[in-house]
């Protein structure tokens, strides 16, 4: 399912300056798009055949109607996003999803966010045993399920 | 290469077509009573080490390779639906285990009541069993799967002790929880097939990992390929997995002789067996018995009602989902496992319609599972992004709605003209429509979903009137009864055209209820199991 042959040509100045305005700089954690994240993207997008199609032709799509787009200033690139978004929700979707994915793994984030960044397994997780006495209300009420 | 292979292959008793809740459950039960089994599977045994939750990509993972959606997951072993004419995309998954691979494991019965909802609403049809008649089984399969729980419940009828005890509620849940006991209205510790203990062969309790829908690392949350399929195996069945099925053969009697099917190879080969058993859930058994025509069977195998493929029922889901002023780790715990309410289950005809719902509680996962939207709509980009994520993180519990969801003919499964999977078999084509009596549960649902939420103090409420991805629940499309004008399959399971044929997947329900479906499922399964073995040792040779 991996084959990064069909993304490598991906456009990752473009792909940065849209991560800007996707993802701005919060605290001492830089805009998206400045935090070097665009290969992460590529790479990962090419780990499934079908996720891999729409990544690339969204990229496409998006190049070739705003040309221009590494140029523009901040609001005119918000403009040409949202009407990316409002012309191929899908492939916006598409685009979003994986940025989003990539960002929520980089340690600066996990740190500024307070998140642990390890995976669910195999530590998983701490929780308080079952106890019985939260039920209380519920025992005291008759049965109520339908009699046949 | 395609090469024929009739001999390869000795005749068995007993042909399974599927390895999942239904497949693996009958295959133990049949070979235990010394019936020689085979079962076809299409998928591949799954390796739980290897399971995504371990990998630094999960979250990438939960939504491609191991997404439910198998238009989506795209393996080889799965096929394609074409579901343009559903607003509900079936999800499920090929391998051994099937979709319990995948699934949450929520794991409540129906009611008495749903046995009987014509002569108690006046509406579809009465099943020709009982929930008495299922209980015994129902008992068995939860002694199989390991059930946490607690017995007590109001809303149901008293059952045997649990294996374990509850799952742990957790601060999430006891703050959802809260606006059920202050509106006084009824909510319960879910039973789960997972185990909160020790339990079974090799298996952990639960770690609390967050993650087990997309398979259970731990193997704490029970899945048929390491509860049934040991002890099927041990018992000499066999399976054959990377075989997809082409076919049901007849003879010129009519009876089934056994499947041509697909090896991992790409060989064409056929199976002998004294009898056959359908186990591909509610969307693809019908499809194998739509394509599966001969001069005897014009219109598909068993199907003399014209039946196969009608009916379908799924439970469509809406999802309400609250954000709350607190942070509760809501990543800690089975997603789906915490409790239910079944305040609404039963008919009350003042509310403007039949049959109900019961809410399924849920917690949400991590920040780029929030930040995508979870059970809800994404995170904005752009300005604002940030606080939107830190409000959600560790904030957000939903509610699922399961609605019953009544049969009509025109919801069905066909085969697509032209879509095939990748061995060129037609693949299924689905069209369905919400029934008004439906959505008006669900709208009803949803009304109260936002008071409970309310009262356990969330502050931002979002409602998705109907998950799109929600069709985990296929169900009706070989229906059973006693008139073989009106259902496909007796009470047993087995054709009322073809004797020695037999259905024990989600296809054989007449309704749906308003729970999840699997325990009903596997219970429908040991119970013609226990039939064949005590009534048809004739398929033994």
């Amino acid at each position: 399912m991996t084959n990064n042959a069909s993304t490598k040509n991906v456009n990752e100045e473009l792909l940065a300056a849209i991560l800007d305005r996707l993802i701005p700089a919060i605290d001492d954690v830089p805009s998206a798009g400045n935090m070097g994240l665009t290969t992460e993207i590529v790479r990962l997008s090419g780990q499934q055949a079908r996720f891999q199609g729409i990544f690339k032709n969204a990229m496409e799509i998006f190049e070739s109607t705003n040309s221009e787009f590494v140029l523009l200033d901040s609001e005119a690139q918000v403009t040409a996003i949202r009407k990316f978004e409002s012309n191929e929700p899908d492939l916006f979707s598409s685009l979003l999803t994986i940025s989003y994915i990539v960002y929520y793994k980089d340690a600066r984030v996990h740190k500024r966010i307070g998140w642990s960044g390890r995976t669910p397994q195999p530590e998983g997780n701490p929780m308080e045993p079952w106890d019985d006495s939260i039920l209380e209300t519920q025992r005291e009420r008759e049965p109520f399920w339908r009699k046949v | 290469m395609t090469i024929r292979n009739e001999s390869s292959n000795e005749t068995v008793d007993i042909v399974v077509i599927g390895a999942g809740a239904s497949g693996g459950a009958a295959t133990a039960w049949l070979a235990e009573s010394g019936f020689k089994v085979k079962c076809l599977e299409q998928g591949y045994w799954q390796d739980s080490s290897k399971y995504a939750s371990a990998s630094e990509d999960y979250e990438f993972e939960m939504l491609t390779n191991w997404a439910p959606d198998p238009n989506v997951r795209q393996r080889a072993e799965d096929y394609p639906v074409n579901d343009s004419n559903s607003p509900v995309t079936p999800v499920m998954f090929n391998g051994v285990g099937g979709s319990t691979i995948l699934w949450t494991a929520h794991t409540p019965r129906f009611h008495p009541s749903d046995f009987r909802v014509k002569t108690l609403d006046g509406v579809a049809d009465d099943w020709p069993i009982s929930y008495d008649e299922l209980e015994e089984f129902y008992d068995l399969n939860d002694e199989v799967m390991g059930c946490s729980g607690i017995n007590g419940d109001p809303a149901n009828p008293p059952r045997s002790p649990r294996q374990m005890p509850p799952l742990p509620i957790g601060n999430d849940g006891k703050k959802l929880i809260s606006g059920f006991e202050k509106l006084g209205w009824h909510w319960w510790p879910s039973d789960s097939y997972i185990n909160s203990q020790r339990y079974g062969e090799g298996r952990d309790a639960c770690n609390f990992c967050g993650h087990n829908h997309m398979g259970c690392y731990q193997r704490a949350k029970s899945s048929t390929d390491i509860t049934y399929w040991p002890r099927a195996l041990r018992s000499g069945a066999t399976i054959e997995t990377g075989a997809r099925v082409r076919r049901i053969i007849i003879d010129d009697s009519g009876r089934a002789t056994g499947a041509d099917y697909i090896d991992s190879k790409g060989n064409e080969q056929h199976q002998k067996a004294r009898a056959v058993i359908m186990a591909a859930n509610g969307i693809g058994t019908p499809r194998l018995l739509l394509n599966s025509t001969s001069d005897s069977y014009p219109t598909g195998l068993a199907n003399s009602s014209g039946l196969v493929g009608k009916n379908l029922m799924f439970h469509p889901f809406a999802m309400i989902s609250g954000t709350f002023p607190e942070k509760m780790d809501t990543w800690q715990g089975p997603l789906g496992n915490i409790g239910l309410s079944q305040e609404f289950y039963e008919t009350d005809k003042r509310r403007g319609f039949v049959r109900g719902y019961t809410y399924q509680f849920q917690r949400s996962l991590g920040p780029a599972w929030i930040a995508n939207g979870g059970f809800r709509n994404p995170v904005p980009w752009g300005e604002g992004h940030h606080e939107e994520l830190g409000k959600r993180l560790g904030s957000v519990m939903a509610m699922a709605v399961i609605g019953e969801d009544l049969p009509e003919e025109h919801n069905m499964v066909d085969l697509d003209p032209e879509l095939t999977d990748s061995d060129g078999i037609p693949a299924p084509r689905l069209n369905y429509t919400l029934s008004k009596n439906s959505r008006d549960q669900l709208d009803h649902a949803i009304e109260n979903a936002k008071k409970a939420l309310k009262a356990a103090g969330a502050e931002d409420i979002f409602v998705d009137p109907m998950m799109r991805q929600s069709g985990w629940h296929l169900m009706g499309t070989a229906r059973m009864g006693n008139d073989p004008e009106k259902s496909v399959v007796d009470k047993w399971g087995q054709s009322h055209d073809v004797d020695n044929l037999f259905v024990i997947d989600g296809s054989v329900f007449v309704t749906g209820a308003a729970v999840n479906p699997t325990p009903t499922i596997q219970a429908l399964a040991l119970r013609t199991a226990d039939y064949i073995v005590e009534h048809r040792q004739d398929l033994k040779g």
